[in-house]
């Protein structure tokens, strides 16, 4: 190999490589969210919840269900494309593209792509409820049994 | 409606039977005159100095291109006055676009006027699409100009998407929640491979067009930089790039049959000026009279916790939007991806120039062209007629994979179906051309056959109903 294509090759290839760097640098700047505050969410005390109901928490777009038991949250967030979903008799029902899941959050019908997630629920020193969004619990378990 | 002055000394010389008035200035005196006026003029200089009678025809042009240009200007304006009133933050954003409506002094009207431009432009830009591929306008030297075209076709739909999000109403605010989500259902098929978590390509998508997870400030912060600079800017560089384009390629497309190449050419000025001044005061006046009439639709204020039901987007998004309720993916990435792909590639395709300027390159591609709607007819009627009367996969096996539900629905069977169709077309035609037309018939006719049953009958639940 001459000397002079050496060279070419070499600094092509380092542009090459600082080029994509910046560019994902750069792309990195458009996808970057702000600051979370986690996806912990204070949603408030036991007795804020009908016993027997799905209550819709409209800050988190979560629905706490409560009964004799004790009380368990789902995602009222459509897997398809992001709408809230409504509560039926028994399940939800989307009212953008009708997917429909069970009561269980399972799919159904239609055209979501996943079940509804549920979260696992804490209580937190001062009594108040704390869903924890970052892990999902399966359907059935109930937290703080009363 | 511009022509290259080839051989312009060429032909003044052989032209002794031009339009001149005969009396004591000369003729050649005369074609000076006229050809300065054009040439020192910047509005007449986007003309060439001669036009071919053939790109004035009314019925082969139908001076779609000419509107277009038209109503992107009279968008700039309204856009502009627009701006004066309106505050792109999520408080402030639905009252003052509430102002505009309801205290501005015609207010209303600029923003009536403001919509239905954009809704014509959408329809107009569809129109002229249907026009250049119908007239065979993408060959003889115009592919660079089809695909420019193409693309301005998506930014005119893009201007559109992120114009409605800025009025923060309930359509704006569960519209984009849609679009960003599509975007972001590519996840659907980076789940189903498990590679979601090192390559969260449709994660990416979404907060690069919306800012974060959810539509918030940050996402009317963009959609606002998009819509009144990003996009209009591109817009206008390819509005002159496309103008330019056309006098590069000697003009608007024309057959290239005798009795066309024979006529004569004619000076742009004055006549294209009349035409294109009658294009425009008739493009006003249907919009002014119009905004009379037409309100621009203002709902109640976004609100995040309860989407519209049914959440139907603008009448043009809602063929989309019934491939989407099959699958997110497929019907809102994929099909037009493939569409849009389609369309790119069509000028390296068909390279054959014997169909071009003539309107369904003659009755064999009318033949063609009926025979590929009929058939797409019959492919979309029957698959909804059995997903209305007898459900669709799910309905059959509950719990089936999502795999089946992704690549199994109305929308990639129709494509499956018309591209098999279209190869079946080229082979027994052996002409590139008339596969070109079956594919991009079927396709524009499901597209069609989708919207209607997106506008016309999908109510509550996005449930069938026979004419809501």
């Amino acid at each position: 190999m001459q000397r002079r294509n050496f060279i070419r090759k070499i600094s092509v290839t380092l542009a090459s490589v600082a080029g994509v760097l910046t560019g994902i640098s750069f792309l990195k700047q458009f996808t970057h969210g702000r600051a979370g505050s986690g996806r912990k969410a204070r949603v408030g005390r036991l007795a804020d919840f009908p016993v027997d109901t799905y209550t819709f928490v409209e800050e988190q777009k979560i629905f706490v269900y409560r009964d004799h038991e004790g009380v368990r949250a789902v995602s009222a967030v459509c897997t398809h494309l992001g709408c809230i979903v409504l509560r039926t008799a028994d399940g939800f029902e989307c009212p953008c593209h009708g997917s429909c899941y069970s009561e269980t959050g399972d799919v159904l019908a239609g055209p979501a792509p996943a079940a509804l997630e549920w979260y696992r629920i804490e209580k937190a020193p001062d009594g108040v409820l704390v869903v924890d969004m970052n892990e999902t619990a399966p359907a059935e378990e109930k937290f703080y049994l009363t | 409606m511009e022509e290259r002055p080839k051989n312009n000394r060429q032909q003044s010389k052989t032209d002794q039977t031009g339009t001149a008035p005969s009396g004591t200035v000369s003729a050649d005196q005369y074609r000076r005159k006229r050809i300065r006026r054009v040439t020192q003029n910047f509005f007449l200089h986007i003309h060439s100095t001669r036009v071919h009678p053939h790109a004035l025809k009314p019925t082969y042009t139908f001076g779609l291109g000419v509107m277009l240009g038209f109503l992107f200007l009279v968008m700039i304006l309204t856009g502009v006055l627009l701006m004066l009133h309106y505050t792109p933050s999520v408080d402030a954003a639905y009252n003052s676009v509430k102002d505009i409506v309801h205290v501005v002094p015609g207010g209303r009207i600029i923003r009536n006027i403001h919509r239905l431009a954009s809704n014509f432009m959408v329809l107009i830009v569809f129109l002229h699409l249907l026009r250049t591929f119908y007239t065979g306008s993408y060959s003889g030297g115009r592919q660079l100009n089809w695909v420019i075209g193409v693309v301005m076709f998506v930014v005119v739909l893009l201007m559109s998407f992120s114009g409605y999000l800025l009025p923060w109403d309930q359509l704006s605010y569960w519209a984009v929640t849609i679009g960003s989500n599509i975007a972001a259902s590519a996840r659907e098929l980076t789940d189903l491979l498990g590679i979601t978590r090192f390559a969260d390509i449709g994660g990416f998508l979404q907060r690069l067009l919306i800012g974060g997870e959810t539509v918030g400030q940050a996402a009317l912060t963009r959609f606002f930089m998009l819509h009144v600079i990003f996009l209009p800017l591109t817009l206008l560089v390819l509005t002159g790039v496309h103008f330019w384009r056309i006098r590069k390629d000697g003009g608007l497309s024309r057959p290239n049959d005798e009795v066309t190449v024979k006529q004569e050419k004619l000076y742009s000025w004055p006549l294209v000026m009349w035409a294109e001044l009658a294009i425009l005061a008739g493009v006003l006046a249907v919009l002014v009279l119009l905004a009379f009439f037409v309100e621009a639709p203002l709902l109640e204020q976004a609100n995040p916790s309860l989407p519209e039901n049914p959440a139907k987007s603008p009448w043009y998004f809602l063929g989309i939007q019934e491939l989407v309720s099959y699958s997110a993916f497929a019907g809102g990435l994929l099909v037009p991806v493939l569409f849009l792909y389609f369309l790119f590639s069509i000028p390296y395709r068909d390279r054959e120039e014997e169909y071009i300027g003539q309107w369904f390159s003659g009755s064999k591609g009318l033949k063609v062209t009926w025979k590929a709607a009929l058939m797409s007819l019959l492919v979309v009627v029957l698959q909804v007629f059995v997903m209305v009367r007898f459900g669709w996969l799910r309905d059959w096996f509950p719990g089936i994979s999502q795999w089946f539900v992704l690549l199994f629905n109305p929308a990639t069977i129709s494509v499956l179906v018309f591209a098999l169709y279209a190869v079946w077309v080229g082979r027994k035609s052996g002409s590139a051309r008339m596969s070109a037309m079956a594919l991009f018939t079927a396709a524009i006719v499901a597209l069609i056959l989708f919207t209607v049953i997106g506008i016309w009958f999908r109510g509550a639940n996005w449930e069938f109903v026979a004419g809501g």
